[in-house]
């Protein structure tokens, strides 16, 4: 899936948080990466619509995300850096039928689809359990899934694995390796970024470098300074 | 911990719809206030004991339900008797405990899920003026069942809060922090439901 | 309504259970122990306003209607609503309208704390105390029979206790406004 910045930039009450950016990305894997308030999760928010850009344009296969938000809300889907915030209802299997409902698909649609879903992602025994009885891992994973039980072309997943034990870290990591669908990853984890086709690196609301992952980890380390 | 007050079981009243009980317990509360004897009255408390007794439900549960209730019904009885008459009293008694039995053993025998479709029916001509979306209000539903025990949590952390600091639980100051932390929340969540297009028009 | 105001009315339904839950409070001062679940009618209207706040309200109302026990002490199912006291319930919805009616009317963040306080004290006792007492005093009329006099000045040795929860409404209604401002304007 294309997504195409034409000259986007955000500022929130005059002030800049990302500043004109022109680029394109089509590749399956692309990291992104910088500190804490560089911009990158203003950056990721712009791409499904869910901010709009105060000067410029972003489309989604070819989908304006203004014009067009409800559309490129199907194809790319989010899930937040927070994940236990975007979980809407109460029990783990009507969280993720709830992407579902309102598209006029039938109960047992429905359900044969979550059915699919949780099972794609190994986690059926936990269907009937509470969303806030759910642990990091297990939340993660639910995010994911509920999701990509939509469909959509692009997944944008904002720091997925920043608040993981190591082993639930090593599950979300391969879980993400295993997509086949594209995939955008905001992260600290740089380990993670082994094997992407594309990295892109912001720092103070710019857009510092656009590489493989080894140079742009490289230039990060640089300027940061350790 | 929020679940529903509905019975399983397979009785009568278990497989009226929906609809049917409430309108039966709608015509049953205009019926109860047009009679005025006690005798009349008190058969009709006697046939409510029956029908909620026939619900199924276990006896110290069926009686735990309804006891505040009956206790301001009984309290009103009370001051009829002292200011009034005993027949006044009984009529009062037997009318609003029989009202009270009749729509415990509706909600005994509804599950939330029928009251839920039940509710979107009645929503839909109002939908059609633009009122209020069906599918919004049991949106609105789920919402709250998923953020009460996240609610109860915070409340819990914010007294331990206070205790780890020294300072004394009061309620303002617990009221406060609980309130604003949770309706921060809601630009996250009204985004969350946005990104995944609930809301479609 | 936007979804952020579906998600304020949810959460804030949301608080108003919660707070049936919690033990009750219990002020130094007074020894009656305060059930806070009418004290969130009484914030609904202060913090989100007139439409909002009865929406949470008989969001609340709705729960219960389907046999949910969310009422303080554990209540719910349609037995409330047929008891001799379901006036309050129906006269918590007006009465978070109203608060928050008079609330739009007469606060504004930019007044002086002063004028916040007591524009939320009187949106707390007009809305919260008098037409909750209104429709809950006519309810408890029609259904209790002769007595309805007796009964409807008995039920007014419960005024105290709501205005000690006015009070605190007013409190904080006002800290919420200062920390994160929802309350809408209206001139
Ligand atoms: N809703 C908002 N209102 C005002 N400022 C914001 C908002 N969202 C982000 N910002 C600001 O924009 C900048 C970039 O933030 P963000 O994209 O979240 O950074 P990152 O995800 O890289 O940590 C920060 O300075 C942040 O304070
Ligand atoms: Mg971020």
């Amino acid at each position: 899936m294309d997504i195409v910045f034409s000259e986007a930039s955000v500022s929130f009450a005059g002030r800049p948080a990302l500043h004109p950016l022109s680029l394109r990305l089509f590749e399956r894997r692309i990291g992104i990466i910088g500190l804490n308030g560089s911009g990158k999760t203003t950056f990721a928010r712009l791409i499904n619509g869910l901010l709009r850009p105060t000067i410029g344009q972003v489309t989604v296969g070819g989908l304006d995300t203004v014009k067009d938000e409800a559309a490129v809300r199907g194809r790319a889907g989010f899930i937040f850096q927070n994940p236990q915030h975007q979980m809407i209802l109460p029990v783990l299997s009507e969280d993720i039928a709830f992407g579902l409902k309102n598209r006029r698909l039938s109960k047992e649609e429905i359900s044969a689809r979550t059915d699919a879903v949780l099972e794609r992602f190994r986690i059926t025994h936990l269907a009937g359990r509470r969303i806030h009885e759910l642990s990091g891992g297990e939340t993660q994973l639910a995010a994911i899934a509920s999701v990509l039980v939509t469909g959509p072309d692009v997944l944008i997943l904002d720091e997925p694995t920043n608040q993981l034990d190591l082993k639930n870290r090593r599950l979300i990591e391969e879980t993400i390796a295993g997509l086949p669908e594209q995939a955008i990853v905001i992260t600290h984890d740089l380990p993670l970024l082994d094997g992407f086709d594309r990295v892109l690196l912001f720092h103070e609301g710019r857009l510092e470098a656009d590489a493989a992952p080894q140079e742009a980890v490289r230039t990060y380390r640089r300027i940061v300074g350790c | 911990m929020l679940t529903g007050l509905d019975i399983a079981g397979d009785t009568p009243l278990h497989r009226a719809s929906a609809r049917l009980k409430l309108i039966l317990l709608f015509l049953a509360a205009v019926a109860l206030f047009l009679v005025h004897s006690p005798w009349a009255l008190a058969a009709a408390a006697i046939i409510a004991v029956g029908l909620y007794a026939s619900t199924g439900i276990a006896p110290g549960e069926a009686v735990r339900r309804v006891r505040f209730v009956l206790f301001t019904v009984l309290l009103v009885a009370v001051a009829n008797y002292i200011f009034h008459s005993l027949d006044d009293a009984l009529a009062v008694l037997f009318r609003l405990g029989a009202l009270v039995l009749l729509a415990a053993a509706v909600t005994a025998t509804t599950t939330i899920s029928a009251f839920m479709d039940e509710i979107t029916r009645l929503l839909r001509p109002l939908e059609r003026f633009g009122f209020v979306r069906a599918a919004d209000v049991s949106l609105a539903v789920g919402l709250v069942l998923r953020f009460v025990p996240e609610i109860l949590a915070r409340y819990g952390d914010i007294r331990e809060a206070h205790r780890a600091r020294g300072l004394r639980v009061r309620p303002l100051g617990v009221l406060v922090p609980l309130i604003i932390l949770t309706l921060k929340d809601a630009d996250t969540i009204a985004m969350a439901i946005d990104a995944r297009a609930f809301r479609r028009q | 309504m936007s979804t952020r105001d579906l998600v304020l009315v949810a959460l804030f339904a949301a608080i108003i259970v919660a707070l049936g839950l919690v033990p009750p409070f219990t002020l130094g001062f007074i020894p009656v122990p305060i059930t806070a679940q009418s004290l969130g009618v009484m914030l609904a209207g202060c913090i989100l306003g007139a439409r909002r706040g009865a929406a949470a309200v008989l969001l609340v109302l709705l729960l219960v209607v389907i046999g949910l026990p969310v009422l303080s002490g554990g209540r719910g199912g349609l037995a409330v609503f047929v008891g001799p006291t379901a006036g309050y319930l129906a006269g918590w919805v007006a009465g978070a309208f109203v608060t928050g009616l008079i609330a739009e009317r007469l606060v504004r963040e930019t007044q002086p704390e002063l004028a916040q306080f007591l524009g939320f004290l009187a949106a707390a006792i007009v809305g919260g105390i008098g037409v909750v007492y209104l429709f809950g005093i006519a309810w408890l009329s029609y259904s209790s029979g002769k007595a309805f006099m007796e009964i409807a000045m008995a039920s007014l040795i419960f005024i105290p206790g709501d205005l000690i929860k006015a009070f605190i409404a007013m409190l904080a209604g006002r800290a919420v406004l200062a920390g994160y401002p929802l309350l809408p304007a209206r001139t």
